[in-house]
């Protein structure tokens, strides 16, 4: 009989105790898949923000809960343009609206039309608009096509009729699925005159980067330079308080899965010390005794780890129907989410197992005999 | 009690004392005794008089309190006795003590981890023994639908897994009735001529024991020379 084949009919012996455990850990790794799966989503939608346009780095508010609150004044950002090294640099003011209750995060983009070529915003059908054009708008792509509204068509947002003037395209989900404006007209209708949310900045070739920003976080201590994705937190303070959650909930659902691991274990070895004693006096080594035990929780894990993995997939599903979250959240499965619930998984049977592993392990032969 | 002059003992035990709850039971007080390669070694006396114990310490489950026990020139007090119980002996418990959840195939098998053969070859024989002990018909049978004489000759088959050269038995007709102890006396017969193997066997029952080439007496923890009269009525 193969080792496995034993470890296996061991499991099933007890099953309804096996499956309440299995399905302990299952929920655990759904939390773990669900969570990490959102977190991620969102930190790359919220990321895109930052990395729309061919800039060399971002610079916002520091500390703000969330990006979009960022604001920038005119005088800061002539500030920064006057350092040595930096090449241009471009304000964006950045709104999200509620279209209609389909797209309940809908972004406009206030951009000088001057600037969308240095920008890197690619104009697909139509042309941009005019300076100081108050009715006019360039949808992305996506937007078109998901709003269904084509060059000369009309859109009305918040409440203002705009005419699709152009379609353009930067090149990633973000930008693409929102929309642009002239920055003076979206200034006036957010009532925010001379403030910008992100600026981005390009550098003359040959600068040194990092130390052209270290000069303007010395001089403008209100204010953070974003260069990668690790740095976004800087910027945005909800979803580094999101990550954290993340790393938070996901040791608690170890430990708790380790507990109930442990638990089932516990009560099994026990139980079984009398068994225990039986393999023992038949010539089974300590080591054998401590992998059987071991890959029985590791069983029971892996397959609780299997379900909750699919839990997961499903939760992600039903949060995706969230309405305040269409549009915003792009689930995004990577196998390092997945790679990552397995390794909990692992872990869990591991820290669970290890003490009544050991416990059935160190047994006295002529003891667990004797038990009952 | 030692055989002297002949062959070397394969199994002998030298002022063995085994003390329980800090000394204050002595379960054997000094047994010195040996079993010649190939001997049917009977081992008798009331109950409490210490045959488990000193069974046990033969089968290295427990260490002696002082005292040595050589098997086959092997001094168990050395370390590492698994080896040793998967293919040095065989042991026949006093509770049958087989695995209640595994078929009785399965029972022999679990005895076979790790002796170097393929599942296949294990699961062969595992039959092999099924059969030799008459159940060749219930492999499937988990043990508490089994008879307690054919779970005694399940637990008999399971000792042989290995083909250890010695067989240790503690009563194992303890629960049966006379047709059932006669089947198990008459296996006992047949694997020692075909097996050849030493067999050391503990029991209270006159009859059985008087199937032994000899027959060892014991008295609270001492081996003694004659039989009280009374042993046998007494330990019923
Ligand atoms: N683990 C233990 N702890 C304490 N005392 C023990 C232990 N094992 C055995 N004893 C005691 O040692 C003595 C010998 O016990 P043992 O089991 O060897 O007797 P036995 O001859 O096999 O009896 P029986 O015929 O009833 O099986 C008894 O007095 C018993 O109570
Ligand atoms: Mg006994």
């Amino acid at each position: 009989m193969p080792f496995l084949a034993l470890i296996t009919r061991n499991v099933l012996t007890r099953r309804v105790r096996a499956g309440l455990t299995g399905l302990a850990v299952a929920i655990a790794i759904m939390t773990v898949v669900a969570l990490g799966v959102l977190t991620h989503s969102l930190r790359r939608t919220a990321i895109s923000v930052l990395q729309t346009g061919s800039a060399d780095f971002t610079v916002a508010q520091k500390g703000v809960s969330d990006v979009l609150y960022s604001s920038l004044d005119n005088s800061q950002v002539a500030r920064i343009k006057a350092e040595p090294g930096v090449q241009s640099i471009v304000g964006v003011l950045v709104a999200a609206i509620k279209l209609d209750s389909n797209h309940p995060f809908f972004l406009e983009l206030g951009i000088p039309p001057d600037e969308l070529a240095p920008f890197g915003v690619q104009i697909l059908k139509g042309h941009p608009y005019t300076a100081t054009a108050t009715n006019e708008v360039m949808l992305g792509w996506r937007a078109s096509q998901d709003l269904h509204k084509n060059v000369g068509d009309v859109i009305n947002i918040d409440g203002n009729n705009f005419t699709v003037v152009g379609i353009y395209s930067v090149g990633n989900v973000f930008g693409d699925s929102a929309s642009m404006l002239p920055l003076t007209t979206l200034q006036t209708n957010e009532r925010k005159p001379g403030n910008v949310t992100l600026a981005f900045v390009k550098v003359t070739p040959g600068t040194n980067i990092d130390a052209l920003r270290k000069r303007i976080e010395q001089a403008n201590p209100e204010i953070a330079t974003v260069r990668t994705q690790s740095e976004f937190g800087r910027v945005d303070r909800n979803l580094s308080l999101i990550s954290a959650a993340n790393v938070g909930i996901t040791i608690m659902a170890l430990i708790i899965g380790a507990i109930g691991v442990m638990n089932t274990m516990v009560m099994s070895v026990f139980e079984r010390t009398r068994e225990f004693g039986v393999l023992r006096a038949v010539g089974w080594t300590r080591a054998r005794v401590l992998t059987l035990v071991m890959g029985e929780a590791l069983l029971i894990s892996f397959v609780g780890a299997m379900a909750g993995v699919v839990l997961g997939y499903l939760a992600i599903k039903g949060i995706q129907r969230v309405p305040e979250l269409v549009g915003v959240f792009q689930p995004d499965y990577t196998s390092a989410i997945f790679a990552r619930a397995l390794g909990i998984a692992f872990g869990m049977a591991f820290l669970g197992a290890l003490y009544p592993a050991i416990r059935a392990a160190l047994l006295v032969p002529m003891e667990a005999l004797r038990h009952e | 009690m030692s055989d002297d002059g002949g062959p070397a003992p394969i199994i002998q035990v030298t002022d063995v004392v085994k003390l329980y709850d800090d000394g204050l039971v002595r379960a054997l007080d000094g047994v010195t005794m040996s079993a010649a390669r190939g001997e049917f070694l009977a081992v008798t006396g009331p109950s409490g008089c210490g045959k488990s114990t000193l069974l046990q310490l033969i089968a290295a489950l427990d260490r002696p309190t002082s005292g040595s026990i050589v098997v086959e020139g092997r001094d168990l007090r050395e370390a590492g006795n698994d080896t040793y119980r998967r293919t040095g002996i065989g042991l026949v418990f006093q509770l049958h003590n087989l695995l209640p959840n595994l078929t009785a195939l399965q029972n022999i098998e679990v005895a076979m981890f790790s002796n170097g053969r393929s599942h296949g070859e294990q699961r062969a024989r595992a039959r092999e023994l099924l059969a030799a002990v008459g159940l060749g018909a219930k492999e499937k049978v988990t043990p508490p639908r089994l008879s307690g004489g054919e779970r005694q000759r399940l637990a008999i088959a399971r000792a042989l897994a290995n083909r250890p050269p010695i067989l240790l038995a503690d009563e194992p007709t303890g629960s049966l009735d006379s047709a059932a102890v006669d089947r198990v006396l008459e296996l006992f017969r047949e694997i020692r001529e075909r097996e050849g193997l030493t067999l050391l066997l503990v029991t209270h029952d006159a009859h059985v024991a008087s199937t032994a080439d000899r027959i060892v007496y014991m008295r609270d923890g001492k081996i003694v020379a004659a039989p009280e009269a009374d042993v046998p009525a007494a330990a019923r």
